[in-house]
């Protein structure tokens, strides 16, 4: 597969403050590539530089053979973005919506129209035509929002936090039509903060933290080579910790305590679960290491504010 | 600057979301000036005579439908186009399309110029009713020209204001201490000549005595020399405005 997007050295600074901070990546044509990371990583200010709504301050990012900045309109109509915040036309109707949007591409009105019908089909809105957005409950406009990001038939998709706010059956419909674009050789690059929402589409992802890259891989190998296989979480008072660690460290391969929780990372959990139903402690859990405890051991458990 | 055809897309836009607004703002649009006429035309003309051998309303008539174009474009680019930024997010979709921030904000611009128009020519309409009419076809076409170009520059000026503000509150400077003041000190009421040199000296600084002087020109068919110094102070101040509120808003949207 070749490379559509490709950073090396990408910073981007406000005054003093530096929001990305001098990152390399590669993202594959036709795969799905994540920004993972608490909030003020740096994710969302990556999309934004991709998609060319905010100049690089240092570095260099090419996107689909051209450097960022120098067309900024030809690249943006090969791109469509579904943004994080709802940024409908809430004084338009769903279709008029649409139809607005089109002709900011510059497609012809007849087009438009085919385009539209087959669009809210894709996305299940046909009943909402013609709805105003205030009566689209959220999971609705952020449909809708899909819909009007597939207008002019992008070759590269930015997802930024598409499924903020929703509840689970709404989730999996965007989570569905999203896979649905990257079987069809759209590029999907996706920022969340949704551990699960990145294992479900992610080819490959990066965790970022205060503007840095601080591990890369696909989530099956990330959760491996950082976590291992299991996590035993055991909810014990400090005081115990020194017994504890001494007696089952060496079946783990890592430990970390934090608050009212001492969490044991192993390659096997067996052995160390066996060890700990000899000790009979209450408030103890047993489960395989998700994608989450790469992220939380990278980032840190402490709240990031 | 990165202007292009689009600008019409989003000017598009705008007509597409106004046509639901459209009978409330014509209302809103006509209630004041129709006020000024009233009360002033009617009410304190009574007591004036004759002014240059016309009713007073002649004279009022085209300073006041000058200022309801200043308002009209002024409080498009100030609140409308705030909404727009902040609450609505209309310029973060736009701008993610090959509308470039300029083209966003021109069309706005170009908007609030035409919003300005609907105004001046509902005041023309009701003045019209009452006998006021400009005194040929062509002064009318003139006066449409110059309700345009009168509507772009306020709007513009409104753009560096929005460029800056912060929240609602921040227009009230403006629109208090600017646009307000200027409707008394401009010539809409009252000839200037009856002010102290100094008075005289500060409207010549403010753009809205420009634009009456040409729109009183332009419906009376009465052209002095002294017109081409207030079209001159118009179309450059429009112009240096127009570039300026791009410059500023794209400084704000694009980060």
């Amino acid at each position: 597969m070749s490379t559509i997007v490709s950073a090396r050295g990408l910073t981007k600074k406000y005054g003093d403050f530096t929001a990305v901070d001098g990152i390399d990546f590669d993202i594959r044509e036709g795969e799905c590539f994540g920004f993972l990371g608490p909030n003020g990583a740096g994710k969302t200010t990556t999309v934004r530089m991709i998609h060319c709504v905010s100049p690089v301050t240092a570095g260099t990012l090419i996107v689909d053979g051209s450097a960022a900045g120098v067309d900024n309109r030809a690249l943006k109509k090969k791109t469509g973005v579904v943004p994080q915040e709802i940024t409908l036309d809430i004084d338009l109707t769903v279709y008029e919506n649409m139809i607005v949007f089109a002709r900011f591409f510059d497609i012809p009105k007849r087009e438009a129209k085919a385009r539209i019908a087959e669009l809210l089909k894709f996305v299940e809105l046909e009943a909402k035509r013609d709805s105003k957005i205030d009566q689209l409950s959220t999971g609705m406009k952020r449909r809708l929002l899909v819909a009007r990001a597939l207008l002019n038939k992008p070759r590269i998709i930015i997802a930024d936090e598409p499924t903020t706010g929703l509840d689970p059956q709404a989730r999996h419909l965007i989570w569905q039509r999203l896979r649905q674009l990257k079987s069809q050789g759209v590029t999907l690059i996706l920022t969340t903060q949704y551990m699960e929402e990145a294992a479900q589409l992610c080819d490959r992802l990066v965790v970022m933290h205060q503007g840095r890259i601080l591990k890369e891989g696909d989530p099956r190998g990330l959760i491996e080579s950082e976590i291992g296989k299991d996590v035993v979480e055991i909810r014990t008072p400090l005081d115990q910790d020194d017994a504890l660690v001494a007696r089952l460290a060496p079946l783990a391969c890592g430990h970390e305590r934090v608050g009212d929780t001492l969490y044991f990372y192993c390659r096997d959990g067996g052995a160390l679960w066996k060890a700990l139903v000899d000790l009979d402690l209450p408030n103890t859990v047993h489960r395989p290491a998700t994608l989450e405890d790469v992220f939380l051991k990278l980032t840190g458990r402490s709240l990031i504010e | 600057m990165n202007l292009s055809y689009r600008i019409y897309h989003v000017f598009f836009r705008n007509l597409m979301s106004y046509k639901r607004f459209v009978l409330t703002t014509f209302l809103v649009s006509l209630v004041q000036p129709l006020f000024y006429l009233i009360t002033f035309g009617i009410g304190m003309g009574a007591y004036m005579g004759a002014f240059g051998g016309r009713p007073y309303l002649f004279f009022l008539v085209p300073g006041v439908l000058i200022s309801s174009v200043m308002m009209s474009s002024t409080f498009e680019c100030l609140y409308g186009t705030f909404v727009k930024i902040v609450h609505e997010h209309l310029y973060d979709s736009l701008i993610a399309t090959p509308v470039s921030a300029e083209d966003a904000v021109a069309g706005d611009i170009a908007w609030a110029a035409f919003r300005g128009l609907i105004s001046g020519g509902l005041m023309l309409a009701v003045a019209a009713v009452m006998g006021i009419r400009p005194v040929s076809l062509l002064a009318l076409l003139v006066l449409f020209l110059v309700m345009l170009a009168v509507g772009v520059m306020f709007a513009s000026l409104a753009m560096i204001v929005t460029s800056k503000a912060p929240n609602f509150d921040f227009f009230t400077y403006y629109t208090e201490l600017v646009i307000t003041p200027m409707l008394f000190f401009s010539g809409v009421f009252f000839p200037l000549t009856n002010f102290p040199g100094w008075m005289k000296t500060v409207a010549q600084f403010l753009p809205l005595t420009h634009a009456v002087a040409i729109s009183r020109a332009a419906f009376l068919g009465e052209y002095a020399p002294s017109l081409l110094l207030n079209v001159a102070v118009v179309a450059g101040l429009g112009i240096a405005a127009f570039v300026v509120g791009l410059r500023m808003m794209k400084k704000r949207l694009i980060k």
